[in-house]
């Protein structure tokens, strides 16, 4: 079983509040969102493990376990190219729970005319996997779901 | 063994919605379903979303989607046209 942190403090809102169908359908896979606090912080590692993708505005952590956790920072975010976003952690690395990955602002993601909702998806779970997931106010590096 | 030879047109490459389109698709199929980078590199599950991500397919590059079985060459025109769509 894994336990999944909240990578952002906010209000987690679950994927179908996400204003973009491939989250909100469930086509990337099941998980949550959280509507982020607005503001400069960090976006920190979901659950322990190694950084198998690092973009900008999306990166990718598995487990030991093969277990791999998407969290995407807002919505069309892609579209940046990177701007501001700042990578604290490089494709490849080992992270702990809760280290911080990227360095944001939602306020300002927000100010661009985007989204800065962040959808946290369990790749590859299968229906009924997740459980616990949080509803309302988390801080950053709560509990967010289970996965069994 | 069927296959396809395909360059991904879209601009964030086989990620976010033709990543998720094409998995989606392929989990659908009865039969195995890999994908390889063509200049290199092992197979992967293409059902798998987190194995298609961590494979980082960029615009411009080619891959190889290879299944056997039968309905697999229906399979695989649907999933070259998903890998291909801009």
């Amino acid at each position: 079983m894994t336990t999944v942190l909240a990578p952002v403090g906010g209000e987690a809102v679950g994927l179908a509040a996400v204003p973009d169908p491939v989250f909100s359908a469930g086509m990337v896979g099941l998980g949550t969102a959280i509507d982020p606090l607005r503001g400069p912080g960090a976006a920190v590692a979901p659950i322990a493990g190694k950084i198998v993708k690092m973009h900008p505005h999306a990166y990718v952590v598995v487990g030991d376990d093969g277990k791999g956790v998407l969290v995407h920072l807002g919505i069309d975010t892609v579209q940046l190219r990177g701007e501001g976003f700042r990578a604290l952690a490089a494709e490849g690395d080992r992270v702990r729970a809760g280290q911080p990955v990227v360095a944001w602002d939602p306020a300002v993601i927000e100010a661009g005319g985007r989204s800065p909702v962040c959808p946290v998806v369990a790749l590859d779970a299968v229906s009924g996997s997740l459980t616990g997931l949080a509803v309302g106010d988390v801080r950053v590096g709560d509990a967010l779901f289970r996965w069994e | 063994m069927g296959e396809r030879k395909v360059t991904v047109a879209a601009e964030v490459g086989l990620h976010a919605r033709p990543a998720a389109t094409f998995v989606q698709r392929a989990k659908q199929a009865s039969m195995d379903i890999a994908v390889a980078k063509l200049n290199g590199g092992d197979p992967v599950n293409g059902k798998s979303i987190l194995a298609i991500m961590a494979l980082d397919v960029r615009q411009g590059e080619t891959v190889v989607i290879s299944a056997e079985g039968d309905g697999s060459e229906e399979v695989l025109d649907e999933l070259a046209a998903i890998a291909a769509a801009p």
